[in-house]
């Protein structure tokens, strides 16, 4: 499924700054920085070869070079208005084009970045058994780790790659990749070796040895992925293009005949007028911005707080029907959060410092602790829920409407990658 | 009674007929082509060609039985015209061999259901051709459109399955269980109403200015019913149904319309009650019965008020030129209309005589391919058609993958709903552009100016969509035009039939989905509204320029 609900990498790397303030998530796709940024592409776009995978603005920029030629050997106002005009259609295409593909590249960025700066510890000549003040260690980019490399991850560090626990047992916080929000317990020998490059390390301390090499990593996998989903178009975008492929046709042959008919009516048209016709009569506009409109639902997404990654997820989210779930966490946030911290039964309030099996996920306010309660204390845990549903609830009517789409516990609010 | 009133009367009187028909004939449609009983004549018939009645077919085999049978059909015809002076001669007048381009032509028109006439029947055609060739094929490729609108509504009730039914099994039901019975009746009220029906041959009369007439008998009556029922328009005369003999008076006249949108306009209902759910029927005919209506008032008020553009006779009663005056304007314009709306090509007035925008009005009716309500079978797959189109583009207006009649339109069903509306505005501007471009087709054109461009490119329109009707003006016997409408009337026909297949068999492929929320509701008038908007906006783009440099050209001056 390619709607993930994971606000962020799943590879942050450290807890982020728990201050900071829940802001509304900008679309800025359309943004004039980004446009701007884009329009080098638009005019590199303008090469036919490319135009050739759209065909109406091909048909255009077509119709665009030969009125600049009519236009050059008969100059006048009106000829040269067409053409500047239709120039324009071409290029304004291509920038909604290039934007959209801007996009998946600058996803793609952040990824890549995190997998950068992901720093595994790794073990020079690790043996089984080995003691640990026997260990030397060096420090290297995850990106640089390879088949049968070994790497000591402690608690609280992120797993630098997919690999097997070959010493120690831990618990590790999966819910960026799986959506369990209770952590697993990873140990060496059995079945429950295997741990995934991008998931945390919750207590305890691991040897991992790595199993895949570099380039074929989880995240590598994602990369491809959100530079993949671009380049797939939707069942329903192809079927648009053969509508307006066909109609293109049947427009351009109504055009191409009329010059026979005009001249049967003694009234020849000149190329740049049937330019202009045929542009007018073919679907132009939708076909232009099939990639803007494509962005615009992903980006209506991203303001509610879902990653959407690829104008076919948008439309698959369109064709549901009946949503059926396994359990809340996948489809919020996939972890815990602890919106605020009630001590019970005695217990003094804990410093701000968050124990290591604390939820992953930064929280605010930044003393948050873990709130959920244990069976056995019923008449606490009533009180704590009261507390935490008053809390969320002003929680909520300060922030505004959008709170809730973070439910249960609004007040983190998710950054988009980039 | 004035001609305003008979027009009124006789429109209202067609209403209320046709209405009176939905139910009960729509009902009988959709039982002859759902059932599994076999009568024994048809189980008789099917030993005979040698067919497992019990066999479906995939949809392309069922492609297959109608090129091959429709491919068998051509070749019959085209033998029995070449030579018809050796066969049978011994009944009616003689006559000489029909020429290899004008069988050819004719026998590409009779198979199609177009019945393009480049011809005057009365002294070309013996009757054995008339009879045994050509009235025969006004019943079998009547029934092939039929089947074939039945083959595409099984796509959407069957599901999971490649099957569409059995080719053979569908048309033997057809022509005996409706064709057959139908003309009976047909026929024999056509008759009683004064048409006439023999074996005679020529006779020569002396009239009262003491002239001489050659008056001719025949079998009119029985080929005429098939003819306006089946929307073939192919009759014995040259004159069409302006002739005494095929349509003696106004009640004939009437009937005859009556007959024309028949079945066109009780198919919806038969659709309706296959798929379980009569309003979707309602809302089809709701659309075919606007754009009818709206033909019969634009062409009965152009032909009404001649002053409004052309220069037409400006007589009293209308543009009287080349109209019968048994029948008025108003007879003439319902004629008009009901004719090129069902690809029925038949004739009561002459189409090149109406005023400009009144003959506008024909060509547009005629472009808009078979949809409203078209020709037998025809329109109900052309709707269908159009119905898959606006459902996409409405769909595509909430982002969901568009369903109709619960099945999902996705690129394969685009894809053939794209090459079936493609297939004809490609036919008809392709070979009108050649024809007005080049010394050949221009030389055959008899009225200059936008008046003979109106003629070339309502010729093609006619030939490709398989109407028949034309504008006189234009010598269409000319080599050119003989072999290129042939072409043109095979390829209007059966490219669309082989896309609509190909589309019912991808919707019979797939599991239907429920209807939801998000379903767009096409039993509604919004929806009846845009496929109309989706009909006329695509039609009137199509062939605006054309329409602009012919009838309003010709209009406006």
């Amino acid at each position: 499924m390619s709607v993930t609900t994971a606000p962020d990498a799943p590879a942050s790397p450290g807890p982020k700054p728990a201050d900071t303030q829940p802001h509304r998530v900008g679309g800025g796709l359309l943004e004039p920085r980004t446009l701007l940024k884009a329009t080098p592409d638009a005019f590199r776009k303008l090469d036919p070869r490319v135009q050739l995978k759209n065909p109406v603005m091909f048909v255009v920029e077509v119709g665009a070079a030969l009125s600049t030629g009519s236009a050059i050997v008969k100059p006048s106002i009106f000829n040269w208005t067409i053409v500047v005009w239709l120039w324009l259609t071409v290029v304004f295409a291509n920038l909604a084009e290039a934007v959209a593909e801007g996009r998946g590249k600058a996803q793609a960025e952040t990824l890549r970045r995190t997998k950068r700066e992901t720093v595994a510890r790794r073990l020079v000549a690790w043996r089984p058994g080995q003691r640990p003040e026997e260990r030397r260690e060096e420090p290297v980019p995850g990106t640089q780790l390879t088949l049968g490399d070994h790497v000591i991850v402690e608690a609280g560090e992120i797993i630098p790659g997919d690999g097997d626990v070959v010493e120690g047992v831990a618990s590790v916080d999966e819910s960026a990749i799986t959506g369990e929000s209770a952590p697993v317990i990873r140990e060496s020998g059995g079945d429950r070796s295997a741990v995934t490059g991008g998931t945390r390390v919750l207590s305890d301390q691991i040897v991992v040895q790595i199993t895949s090499k570099p380039g074929e990593t989880f995240i590598d996998r994602m990369i491809a992925l959100v530079e993949g989903a671009k380049r797939q178009k939707t069942p329903n975008e192809i079927a648009l293009n053969i509508l307006l492929a066909a109609l293109t046709v049947i427009f351009l042959l109504a055009v191409i005949t009329l010059q026979p008919m005009a001249f049967y009516s003694k009234a020849p048209q000149s190329t740049v007028i049937l330019v202009a016709l045929l542009v007018a009569l073919i679907p132009t506009t939708i076909g232009a911005l099939l990639s803007a409109i494509g962005i615009a639902g992903m980006d209506r997404l991203v303001q509610r707080n879902v990653l959407a990654m690829s104008g076919r997820a948008v439309e698959a989210a369109g064709d549901v029907n009946t949503l059926l779930l396994d359990k809340t966490g996948t489809i919020t946030i996939g972890n815990r959060q602890a919106t605020d911290f009630l001590p019970v039964g005695g217990v003094s309030r804990p410093s701000s410092r968050m124990p290591p099996s604390s939820p992953a996920w930064p929280t605010t306010p930044p003393r948050a602790a873990p709130s959920w309660c244990s069976p056995g204390t019923p008449t606490a845990c009533a009180r704590a829920l009261r507390m935490i549903r008053a809390a969320t609830a002003a929680t909520a009517s300060r922030q505004g409407p959008r709170a809730n789409c973070a439910a249960p516990s609004s007040s983190s609010s998710p950054r988009r990658p980039g | 009674m004035s001609s305003a009133t008979a027009g009124w009367l006789q429109v209202g009187l067609l209403v209320v007929a046709l209405a009176a028909c939905y139910v009960p004939l729509g009902n009988y449609l959709a039982r002859i082509f759902t059932t599994e009983k076999h009568w024994k004549v048809e189980r008789s018939v099917f030993k005979l060609i040698g067919v497992d009645p019990t066999a479906d077919q995939k949809w392309s085999a069922y492609v297959r039985s109608m090129l091959a049978f429709s491919f068998v059909s051509v070749l019959f015809l085209y033998g029995l015209m070449r030579l018809q002076h050796y066969l049978l001669d011994w009944v009616g007048p003689h006559m000489a061999n029909v020429q290899p381009d004008l069988a050819w032509n004719t026998a590409a028109s009779f198979v199609t259901n177009s019945n393009w006439q480049n011809y005057a029947g009365e002294n070309t055609m013996t009757y054995l051709v008339q009879m045994g060739g050509l009235a025969v094929q006004n019943f079998l490729s009547a029934a092939v459109g039929i089947v074939i609108a039945f083959a595409m509504i099984r796509g959407f009730t069957r599901s999971r399955t490649d099957k569409l039914g059995n080719f053979w099994v569908d048309m033997v039901h057809c022509v005996f269980r409706l064709l057959i019975p139908l003309s009976i009746v047909g026929g024999l009220i056509l008759a009683a109403g004064g048409a006439v029906d023999n074996f005679v041959t020529y006779h020569t009369i002396t009239t009262l200015s003491g002239a001489h007439q050659t008056v001719v008998g025949g079998p009119f009556a029985s080929q005429e019913v098939i003819k306006d029922m089946g929307n073939n328009g192919g009759g014995p005369f040259n004159t069409n149904s302006a002739h005494p003999y095929e349509n003696p008076n106004s009640f004939t006249n009437w009937f005859e319309i009556f007959l024309l949108l028949l079945i066109p306009f009780a198919t919806p209902r038969a659709f309706g009650r296959m798929v379980k759910d009569n309003r979707q029927g309602y809302a089809l005919v709701a659309v075919m019965a606007t754009i009818w209506a709206a033909a019969v008032a634009g062409i009965s008020f152009f032909e009404s008020h001649p002053m409004l553009g052309g220069v037409a006779n400006r007589i009293q009663h209308g543009a009287m030129e080349g109209v019968e005056v048994r029948f008025g304007t108003a007879g003439c314009s319902l004629f008009a209309a009901s004719t090129t709306v069902t690809s029925t090509g038949a004739v009561d007035c002459f189409h090149d005589s109406l005023t400009p925008f009144g003959g506008g009005i024909a060509l547009f009716d005629i472009a808009l391919g078979e949809i409203a309500p078209g020709g037998v079978g025809a329109g109900m797959y052309g709707i269908l058609v159009l119905a898959i189109v606006t459902v996409f583009v409405a769909g595509l207006m909430v982002g969901r993958t568009p369903e109709y009649i619960g099945k999902k339109i996705r690129p394969a069903e685009m894809k053939y709903a794209a090459l079936y509306f493609l297939t004809l505005p490609v036919i008809i501007l392709t070979a009108a552009g050649l024809s007005i471009g080049t010394k050949t087709g221009q030389s055959a054109i008899y009225n200059p100016g936008p008046h003979g461009l109106t003629e070339v490119v309502y010729a093609f329109a006619s030939m490709a969509n398989n109407n028949g009707s034309a504008f006189g003006g234009l010598g269409t016997a000319a080599t050119w035009y003989q072999v290129s409408g042939g072409i043109v009337m095979l390829l209007g026909r059966y490219a669309p039939e082989i896309f609509a297949l190909g589309l019912a068999g991808s919707l019979a492929r797939q599991q239907p989905v429920p209807a939801s929320a998000g379903t767009l509701d096409t039993r509604t008038p919004l929806f009846v509204g845009m496929l109309i908007a989706v009909i006329l906006v695509l039609v009137g783009l199509t062939y605006f320029p054309a329409l602009a440099l012919g009838p309003f050209a010709e209009g406006l001056h």
